[in-house]
């Protein structure tokens, strides 16, 4: 794959090049569009000179008829350049919406990846505001080829207008321009206290449950009415500035409106230009405050673009979690922390009792590879998992957090997301899992499974890593959300399912830890105690751990 | 049974919305409205001043200087004027939205829990993110623009009819044209906006489902799968996007032909009203100049009215959940504490077979009871009815024997559903009482054993992006926010079940702790639990089977004894 562009300019200019055949066409027709508004006062002025100051009769039908056909060729160039300007803007949009969500579920994790919330606002807002750079820079040729077309009328009227019009409206975009800058810093800001009331918004209403459960509503609104207070503000501060900006504009094109009209009113009072002449050099200068208006526009959406691009360019090259590295070579499935005195013998079954859950998390991260793995510190099958790829680590052991996460669905696609399992081995990972009771395979499940109840979940959670077969199978805390008869069930199902292949069971249910070939205590990080179930029932801590 | 989605307002019910916000706010809103029209009417002194100078040249006489000096004062006035409007329009545009995104949230937050049940997830998402940032980005950019666009057209056509009355007529020619071309567009884009918003929610849904649930992503190597949903629905909403703005490029066509037909309307008036010797040369210039110069917020008009429509599909789903009813603003009083709470004939289903049926269920005041029963047993139901949280179909919750208005104010509830809310970790502990002072907010936390919460740091940014809790600690801010709220009947459905067995243990003396004082109600899966509390109700399909102190129904030898036996001869 390329790598990501670096920079929000070169994030832009990729979103450039990736358009060549829209940005192409629309560049062309809307430049046509805006040489046909440029001729719209010209074409008032013929008609004013030829026909409504003469009362001629054939040439009002004529002048007016060539004026309707510049009106075909005009909304025509517009209605086919401008779907390809959306088009190009949207569909890189979406090309950049699904980089970033490639990004962020890139099987080698992200480091440092934004909330939620701020990466919804990203892959929507963001993602949009950086590719409507395409339509930005196809305004800036179009208001360009305008300026040009107008200035070239102006000097086949008089030379000194026209030279004055060239250097003059190139003059005051440039000095729009300078604004810019000055405009992005001065929305930077208020861009992120929105994005990040977003943020909170999404954060809370997924809290909404909890909220309700101890009557918290009334406080979490407070403090979103807070944070969007702030964002309020902020937005205000750089509405200042947008004001300054366009109040700028409008007083650039009217000084210039006021330049050209001053010396061609001064030639034709002298004589030099006729009533026609006058009105369309007051008419094109007038219309000159539309390509100049499009270039500021085209500006400001460059500005926007670019400090949406930052944030997009943020995503894209965050630095994976671990390096990616070789792929372990097949083996048995044993695995070793050496420095914690913790072996799993191939094929075997072995259960950890961690007193302290903090303990039982570490491990199951570490084994999940939720952090970066320390040389030495995990072998798969005698290989240092340090300098192996994550996600062929990921293949071979296979680990379900204690909180099961269920995707929108059918309870088919939520066990087996490969999609590649027949019916009968679907039911049989289902039965060992203790939901027989779940037969109904279509059962539509709703996203994070909550129309499942947390037993339910569970259970299917656990028929999905049943149904996996993987070489090492992780399971932490599979049964707390059933009952004991049901639990009792799993500990059969589960053992039968899994015999000769290497699972490890993070627990402290005795029904469980019961089947173990062998329990582990794990204490501070090391292992302290070792045995079957039975022996180490004698002492009193573990008792105290495991039997309640 | 989840797919629902949220009201939805009417365009009327949104604009008396936004009415009656305005004239919260008069002189704001007259000001900016004075401001808007005067910046409209100082863009028509140009073209006026102009068409003089036409008719100077016309008549040979005169000299620049006075033409140059009114254009000097338009553009001045202009530019000032705009600038001015720009950022009144803005600050009473954005202060308003302000104030409708916060009742948003505030309808949202607030919503029953059986609303939430049934609610998309993603629609309720996107209601209070894309909907809000689409409103925001019309208000920011759409509105200050089509306000000046939409005053400079009416403005103008009074200019043309002070040059002449006929020459006014002439221009209006186009508005029927322009009136057929929104009757065209109208009808056949409104759906396709409608269409592109469930998308987009749709979309929104697809990733943050999949951000949130990376670790299983990962685990599975589903990464292509979930990768494709993105995919295909980020495809598809850009389907109904590229499709709705073909139809607009269609409607701008339309739009053309009627600024032709107005344009050639006056220049051919013009033209015979000069032959009969009724106008000037120059009024027909000015007329002409000022017809050509509305094509740009004719344009824009145009241009920003699809925005402007896709942001008003965004205002109305917003209204529909700002009108949501307001719940409870009356000031909750709590009763004396430790109430005795009784359940009365209490019934309910889902629609289906009956979840609970008949039950009655009497706590003492600051009694501990455990409710205990097979999965699909009814337990949580029955906890929700106690908790507020479900109207049942039949019977009645009653507090020292008498009904509650608001059962809500009563009871807290803790559930399996853990969330760590963005923020400190004194911010997230303090939702339950914001005036709550540090040292009540370390009370807390310690009478539920989260000594490492106070080892970390009260400021440590905890959940979405900041520092990772495991789940028995989210467990215990849960529980930690139980205590500083102090309600005086407490529910746990089971609060120590997501922690894992582990720290179970450890949960359920934080669990004691926690209701220490209160009438309680535990739904129970660890028989530990029971075995603690001061009575134990055994449900089976609905129905309470068995009831009493945990020594007495091990002594019966029912229900309960068999599952205690399973339980405690394990090992």
């Amino acid at each position: 794959m390329d790598p990501h562009p670096s920079t929000p300019g070169a994030l832009l200019r990729r979103s450039l090049r990736r358009h060549p055949r829209r940005l192409g066409w629309a560049t062309v027709l809307l430049s046509l569009h805006q040489t046909c508004e440029a001729l719209v006062p010209v074409a008032i002025g013929v008609t004013i000179d030829r026909a409504v100051a003469t009362g001629s009769l054939p040439a009002l039908v004529a002048s007016l008829g060539a004026t309707a056909l510049l009106f075909v060729v005009l909304s025509q160039a517009y209605r086919y350049g401008a779907r390809h300007v959306v088009t190009g803007w949207f569909t890189e949009t979406h090309q950049l919406r699904v980089e970033i969500a490639a990004r962020v579920l890139d099987p080698h994790g992200l480091r440092g990846a934004p909330p939620t919330g701020e990466l919804l606002s990203i892959a929507t807002n963001d993602a949009e505001k950086t590719g409507r750079v395409i339509e930005a820079a196809s305004l800036v040729v179009a208001g360009t080829a305008a300026l040009t077309v107008a200035a070239v009328s102006l000097l086949t009227i008089s030379v000194p207008l026209g030279i004055g019009v060239l250097l003059g409206a190139p003059l005051l975009v440039g000095l729009l321009q300078l604004l810019s800058p000055w405009l992005t810093r001065r929305t930077a800001p208020q861009q992120a206290d929105v994005a990040r009331t977003a943020g909170l918004a999404t954060d809370l209403v997924r809290g909404a449950r909890v909220l309700r459960g101890i009557g918290a509503e009334d406080a979490a609104t407070a403090r979103y009415r807070r944070t969007s207070a702030t964002a309020l503000a902020s937005t205000l501060r750089s509405a200042g500035a947008i004001g300054t900006y366009q109040g700028t504009t409008v007083l650039g094109s009217g000084l210039f409106l006021l330049a050209v009209a001053g010396v061609a009113g001064a030639l034709a009072l002298d004589g030099q230009l006729s009533v026609g002449q006058l009105v369309t050099v007051v008419g094109l200068a007038q219309f000159l405050a539309e390509p100049v208006g499009l270039l500021g526009f085209a500006g400001q959406k460059v500005a926007e673009a670019r400090a949406s691009a930052a944030r997009v360019v943020g995503v894209l090259t965050a630095e994976p979690l671990p390096p990616a590295g070789r792929a372990p070579r097949p083996g048995p499935g044993a695995l070793a922390l050496p420095a914690a005195g913790f072996h799993v013998e191939p094929g075997s079954l072995v259960g950890v009792v961690a007193p302290d859950p903090a303990d039982a998390e570490d491990l199951v991260g570490l084994l999940a590879g939720r952090r970066p793995v320390r040389p030495g510190e995990l072998l798969l099958d005698d290989e240092d998992v340090a300098g192996l790829d994550p996600a062929a680590v990921r293949a071979r052991v296979l680990v379900e957090p204690h909180v099961v996460v269920l995707f929108e669905g059918t309870l088919r696609s939520a066990v087996d997301p490969s999609g590649d399992a027949a019916d009968d081995e679907l039911l049989a990972a289902l039965t060992a899992a203790g939901a027989a009771d779940l037969a109904d395979l279509e059962l539509p499940v709703a996203d994070r499974g909550r129309s499942l109840s947390g037993g339910q979940r569970q259970r299917v959670g656990l028929a999905r890593a049943l149904l996996r077969r993987p070489a090492v199978l992780v399971l932490h805390d599979p049964t707390t959300a059933v009952d004991a008869v049901t639990e009792e069930e799993i500990a059969a199902g589960l053992t039968g399912l899994r015999r000769g292949r290497t699972t490890v069971l993070v627990t402290s249910s005795p029904a469980l830890l019961g089947r173990c070939d062998r329990v582990v205590v794990l204490r501070g990080g090391v292992v302290d105690a070792t045995g079957t179930h039975g022996e180490l029932a004698e002492h009193p801590d573990y008792a105290a751990a495991v039997l309640r | 049974m989840t797919d629902q989605l949220l009201p939805v307002a009417t365009g009327r019910r949104a604009g008396r919305v936004v009415a009656d916000e305005l004239r919260a706010r008069p002189l704001a809103a007259s000001l900016t409205a004075l401001t808007a029209v005067c910046a409209a009417a100082a863009g028509l002194i140009a073209p006026t001043v102009l068409g003089r100078l036409v008719d100077a040249v016309d008549r040979g006489e005169g000299t620049i200087w006075p033409f140059v000096w009114a254009l000097l004062g338009a553009a001045l006035l202009s530019a000032v004027l705009t600038g001015l409007s720009a950022v009144l329009i803005a600050r009473l545009g954005e202060t308003v939205l302000a104030r409708l995104r916060e009742k948003v949230v505030d309808r949202a937050l607030h919503l029953p829990s059986a609303t939430l049940d049934r609610v998309r997830g993603g629609d309720l998402l996107s209601r209070v993110g894309d909907d809000v940032a689409k409103v925001a980005d019309a208000v920011t950019s759409a509105l200050p623009q089509v306000a000046g666009a939409g005053l400079t057209v009416l403005l103008t056509l009074v200019g043309l009819g002070a040059l002449d009355w006929r020459l006014a007529l002439a221009g209006m020619v186009a508005l029927p044209l322009y009136v057929t071309a929104l009757r065209w567009y109208l009808p056949r884009s409104a759906p396709r906006y409608a269409a592109e918003r469930v998308a987009m929610g749709e979309r929104s849904q697809a990733l943050v489902s999949s951000v949130q649930g990376a670790d299983t992503v990962h685990a599975y190597a589903d990464e292509a799968r979930h990768r494709a949903v993105v995919d295909d629905r980020s495809a598809s909403a850009l389907g109904i996007t590229l499709g709705v703005f073909r139809l607009f490029t269609d409607f701008g066509w339309r739009m053309n032909r009627a600024e032709y037909l107005g344009l050639a309307a006056v220049l051919g008036v013009g033209f015979f009203l000069v032959r009969s010797g009724d106008v000037t040369v120059g009024a027909v210039t000015t007329a002409a100049l000022l017809f050509h110069r509305l094509f740009g917020p004719l344009g824009l008009l145009l241009f920003t009215f699809d925005d402007v429509q896709s942001a008003g599909a965004s205002l109305v789903r917003m209204v529909g959940v700002a009108d949501l009813p307001d719940a409870a603003a009356a000031p909750r009083v709590r009763t004396a504490a430790r109430p005795a709470v009784e359940l009365r004939g209490i019934g309910h289903s889902y629609g289906g077979p009956p979840v609970l049926v008949d039950v009655d269920l009497a706590l003492a005041p600051g009694e501990r009871v455990a409710l205990v029963g097979a999965s699909g047993a009814g337990k949580t139901t029955l906890a929700s009815v106690l908790a507020g949280g479900l109207d049942p179909a039949a019977g009645q919750v009653l507090l020292d024997g008498e009904p509650v208005a608001d059962l809500r104010a009563q009871v807290g509830l803790v559930s399996q559903e853990v969330h760590v809310f963005a923020g400190s970790l004194a911010d997230d502990v303090r939702l339950a009482r914001p005036d709550a002072t540090d040292a009540e907010v370390v009370a807390a936390l310690e009478t539920v054993g989260a000594g490492w919460a106070t080892a970390m740091g009260l400021d440590t940014v905890v959940g979405d992006g900041g520092r990772e809790l495991t789940a028995p600690q989210a467990q215990q801010l849960a529980l930690a926010r139980l205590v500083l709220a102090d309600p005086p009947v407490a529910v746990l459905d089971e609060a120590t079940a997501e922690a894992g067995s582990a720290g179970a243990r450890d949960l359920e003396d934080a669990a004691l702790a926690a209701t220490a004082g209160r009438t309680t109600l535990v739904v129970a899966h660890r028989l530990t639990q029971a075995a603690r509390a001061d009575r134990v109700v055994v449900l089976a399909a609905g129905r309470v089977v068995e009831e009493g102190t945990h020594a007495e129904l091990v002594e019966a030898g029912g229900r309960y004894a068999r599952l205690w036996t399973a339980w405690s001869a394990r090992g």
